[in-house]
């Protein structure tokens, strides 16, 4: 009887163990690529190679770069020179360009000068598809730019679309307008003159309440004016840039990139920091177009007025109704999929606004074309902001929509990927340029990171030197597992998208280390306790294990949910020291208990006399 | 030897209250320089002034970080880029008398550098408020959520004392940085995090022993039984204080001027972290009446059910 639970008990510790060994395996793996990081070379190729003429013009020698080099402050990894050409090898990459500008300026006239991006990770570990872990802004340089949110064009568009519902709003109610005109970028009038007798009053009263932002003012006989006051226009500047905020921050999300720092700068402007970007036309692509899709109708009747006239891609014309059904802004969600056939398309989500007026007008317009504009806002060579519309789709309208529906009929997947991200990450309503760009380099960075190492490493020394000292062959142990935690640590942080190290994130990686050793001390004064009352090695051992879990389980938990809210509610570098906080509970607790259990199993195999100096 | 050991405890027990009535005095304190002297608050709560120049000679960060601390009177943000030649310094809201564009040509003028100007912006402090508030929801959600979990794991009265050993150590933190009118920028609201997590970690462990103690039922006197959970849990208290603290010291002595801050804060603060374990999350419960049988009646009242 004994004996069967006692091998049931070790196929337990068995099958645990190979657990634990895969995914220790698996953490290492994805760890590696860390200790290879890309290098950069310059090589300088001989101009004369082509005219046979090597004896004239010989290469540089090692040593002449190298004083050269010395000269202005800069230093390299490694100089190879070879019959044909030189190879530098820089020692940091942030000095590229510096180094890059002092060989034009030096040896321009004999050699062409090219550089080159190198990485040495062993090739069966590239095809593991491993990644070493991303720097942020302050380790690794990137990207910053400022955008100009054009307020006034907003407001413009806003007042357009406002006219045209008034224009609706008169037919609706039966009242004759003569005229709605636009005198300027914050008002807009309205005729009445036509009207013999009042009844004006009807529609102005309808306006009050859709639009109560707006003053109404008499402006001579049946005219009226309705206008954004400057306190109005005020509330309207802070709405639309904490809009655009919100929607560039989701921008930058879906870009994948924490640690980007997105600020309000100034009035209108918006200041965006991208670390690690160091390609910037993916960013500038997705940052500075604003996107807009509005739905519209297909005019019945062409000569109405307030229509819009446009060509698609195949230069057919088109006649819409101006009123837009809906817009970009009333989209909670667009994904990229496919159908059954296979061909591409973007499935769309609505919010409750946008899923009221789809459903309301696709029921009344089954069978009728409904023409998708997609438009982006970009500024020309003469710096004014130029409105490029395209119809991308002129799609009839198959069913009674509701707030889910699809646009089919897309290109290629690439474009219906490309339109749902644009779409996803929110549409803007007003349109945003970029003023400047400007790419920072991590001078400081290196030193951050050796510095970050530095004291990683000497905490790390004390650490490891106390708990030998402290509990011997446990302290051991304890050590392993307090580097295979760390191991452990940046393999997971290598493995997991979106997870960014800052200056505070070493901190935090630093802090772990110290907070890991926790798990370990607990457990092991818990079987120093168990053993002072009486217990054999062995079972003191299972007990202190045990019953030291549930406390290190609380108090983990609590510190984690600090962590994710951490992670939810701030941003930047913040978010950064919450993430390593959370995985770093996660792997002190699997090093710290079931590593440790695992290690401790297979040391103390039998009753000793005395553990940890307590006599049993 | 019972009177001995009874005497000893008695020790603890008064130590334990004189430590939570100076607890308290330092809390008392801490929000004295908190609403006397306020915290200065760092560039990214503020906002400021940024100001952007071109320097014709490259010059190193260090270099040029000498040359402005000799102008600039007060606190200021420098990054480089371009090989140092394209500088931007931050300034905070609050010297007046160096905004604008004009200050970089007397600084042109004595550095003897060729300075050419580039924006001057004015960073509002808008983006300070949002953060202010988004680091303040951070904080109360995270204690709220905190205490309902705690409360589900431990008696309420456990809870309470954990959360207000919480709150008295962030307060003193922030009462250190008041009263030394240090710079608080968003790497301490990082580390005042981590301090809650430390605190937590530190009172859980303690409230955990006493739920034990209580649940073997030796012991009537709640004194008593806190008395022995604080002296069974002492050594790990040290152990892992002194670790933490020892990584803490490395990163402030050798990690650089900008993570200094946030090393004094976690430093401080994991100190206060252990202090107040003993101090209030294990004396706080006693005041509010915590009977040394709550686990036992507990346990009779599930027995009762048919």
């Amino acid at each position: 009887m004994m004996n069967s639970q006692a091998t049931k008990h070790v196929k337990h510790a068995q099958w645990q163990n190979i657990v634990i060994i895969f995914i220790l395996l698996f953490m290492i793996v994805s760890a590696l690529p860390n200790l290879y990081s890309d290098t950069v070379s310059i090589h300088l190729i001989s101009k004369n190679n082509s005219n046979n003429n090597h004896s004239q013009v010989e290469n540089v020698s090692a040593q002449a770069i190298n004083t050269l080099l010395t000269k202005h402050n800069l230093t390299v990894d490694k100089i190879k020179t070879s019959a044909t050409s030189t190879v530098i090898t820089l020692a940091n990459n942030a000095e590229k360009e510096a180094i890059e500008n002092l060989f034009v300026d030096t040896f321009n006239d004999n050699y062409s000068i090219k550089n080159a991006v190198e990485n040495y990770t062993p090739l069966w570990l590239k095809s593991l598809g491993g990644e070493s872990i991303k720097l942020g802004l302050d380790l690794s340089g990137g990207v910053l730019f400022v955008l100009d949110v054009d307020i006034e064009h907003a407001l413009s568009d806003r007042l357009k679309s406002i006219a045209l519902d008034v224009r609706t709003l008169a037919v609706e109610n039966r009242i004759r307008l003569r005229k709605v005109s636009q005198p300027n970028d914050h008002a807009i009038d309205i005729d009445f003159s036509s009207l013999k007798s009042g009844g004006n009053e009807e529609l102005l009263t309808i306006l009050k309440k859709n639009y109560p932002e707006l003053t109404q003012s008499n402006r001579g006989e049946n005219k009226v004016r309705l206008s954004y006051s400057q306190q109005e226009q005020v509330v309207f500047r802070q709405e639309i840039m904490k809009q655009t905020l919100k929607t560039m921050r989701g921008r930058i999300e879906e870009l994948g990139i924490t640690e980007a720092v997105t600020q309000k700068q100034g009035k209108n402007r918006i200041r965006i920091e991208l670390p690690g970007v160091h390609n910037p036309e993916e960013a500038r692509r997705i940052i500075g177009a604003t996107a807009t899709l509005d739905f519209y109708q297909l005019a019945e009747n062409p000569t109405a007025a307030g229509t819009i006239q446009m060509r698609d891609d195949n230069g057919r014309k088109l006649t819409m109704n101006g009123q837009v059904v809906f817009s970009g802004s009333n989209i909670k969600n667009a994904r990229a999929g496919q159908d059954e056939m296979g061909s591409p398309m973007v499935n769309l989500t609505l919010d409750g606004n946008g899923g009221k007026k789809m459903s309301s007008f696709s029921k009344k317009n089954i069978g009728k074309p409904m023409v998708t504009v997609f438009s982006e806002f970009y500024r020309n060579a003469k710096d004014e902001m130029v409105k490029k519309s395209k119809v991308i789709n002129v799609a009839t309208i198959q069913q009674h929509l509701g707030s889910q529906f699809s646009i089919t009929n897309m290109a290629s997947s690439q474009s219906a990927r490309e339109l749902a991200l644009l779409l996803r990450a929110g549409s803007l309503t007003a349109p945003v340029t970029i003023v400047k760009q400007r790419s920072i380099e991590a001078t400081l960075g290196a030193d951050n990171i050796d510095n970050g190492i530095k004291a990683l490493a000497i905490g790390i020394g004390f650490t490891l030197l106390f708990m030998v000292f402290w509990y011997r062959t446990l302290g051991v142990i304890a050590n392993i597992s307090l580097v295979l935690n760390l191991v452990s640590l940046l393999g997971l942080m290598s493995l997991l998208p979106g997870v960014v190290l800052t200056l505070p994130g070493i901190a935090g990686l630093v802090l772990t280390v110290g907070m890991a050793v926790d798990s370990n001390v607990l457990i092991f004064e818990r079987i120093k306790e168990e053993l002072r009352r009486g217990r054999k090695v062995l079972s003191a051992v299972e007990i202190g294990y045990k019953s030291a879990f549930s406390t290190i389980l609380d108090a983990n938990i609590t510190t984690m949910i600090t962590g994710i809210i951490l992670y939810s509610i701030g941003y930047g570098p913040v978010k950064g020291f919450a993430i390593i906080l959370c995985l770093g509970i996660l792997t002190s607790m699997f090093t710290g208990v079931f590593v440790s259990k695992s290690l401790t199993n297979l040391v103390i195999r039998e009753n000793k006399v005395q553990l940890m100096g307590v006599k049993s | 030897m019972r009177y001995l050991h009874l005497k000893k405890s008695n020790r603890l027990t008064t130590f334990r209250f004189i430590s939570f009535y100076s607890a308290i005095a330092l809390i008392l304190f801490s929000l004295l320089g908190l609403f006397s002297r306020g915290i200065n608050l760092g560039l990214d709560f503020t906002g400021g002034y940024l100001t952007e120049f071109i320097s014709e000679q490259s010059v190193t960060q260090d270099k040029m970080q000498g040359l402005l601390t000799n102008y600039l009177p007060a606190d200021f943000q420098l990054s480089s880029a371009e090989n140092g030649t394209y500088w931007s310094v931050q300034q905070a809201d609050n010297d007046i008398s160096l905004k604008g564009k004009a200050w970089l040509t007397d600084f042109s003028q004595q550095s003897g550098l060729t300075i050419t100007p580039q924006d001057a912006i004015y960073i509002g402090s808008q983006v300070g408020d949002e953060l202010i508030n988004q680091g303040g929801l951070a904080l109360l959600a995270a204690t709220i959520v905190i205490l309902l979990y705690l409360s589900l794991r431990f008696e309420w009265r456990l809870a309470a004392g954990s959360v207000i050993a919480l709150f008295h150590d962030v307060v003193i933190v922030l009462g250190l940085f008041a009263w030394l009118g240090l710079s608080f920028d968003l790497t301490i609201l990082a580390s005042l995090l981590a301090i809650i997590g430390y605190s937590l970690n530190d009172s859980i462990i303690i409230g955990d022993k006493v739920r034990e103690i209580m649940k073997r039922n030796n012991e009537n006197d709640v004194d008593n039984i806190i008395n022995i959970a604080i002296k069974s849990t002492i050594v790990r208290t040290l152990i892992t204080s002194g670790t933490t603290l020892a990584t803490i010291l490395a990163i402030w002595l050798f990690a650089g001027e900008s993570l200094a801050g946030f090393s004094i804060s976690l430093f401080s603060g994991v100190l206060v972290g252990t202090f107040s374990s003993i101090a209030i999350s294990a004396t706080v419960p006693q005041l509010l009446g915590l009977s040394a049988d709550y686990y036992l009646k507990k346990e009779q009242d599930i027995c009762q059910l048919p």
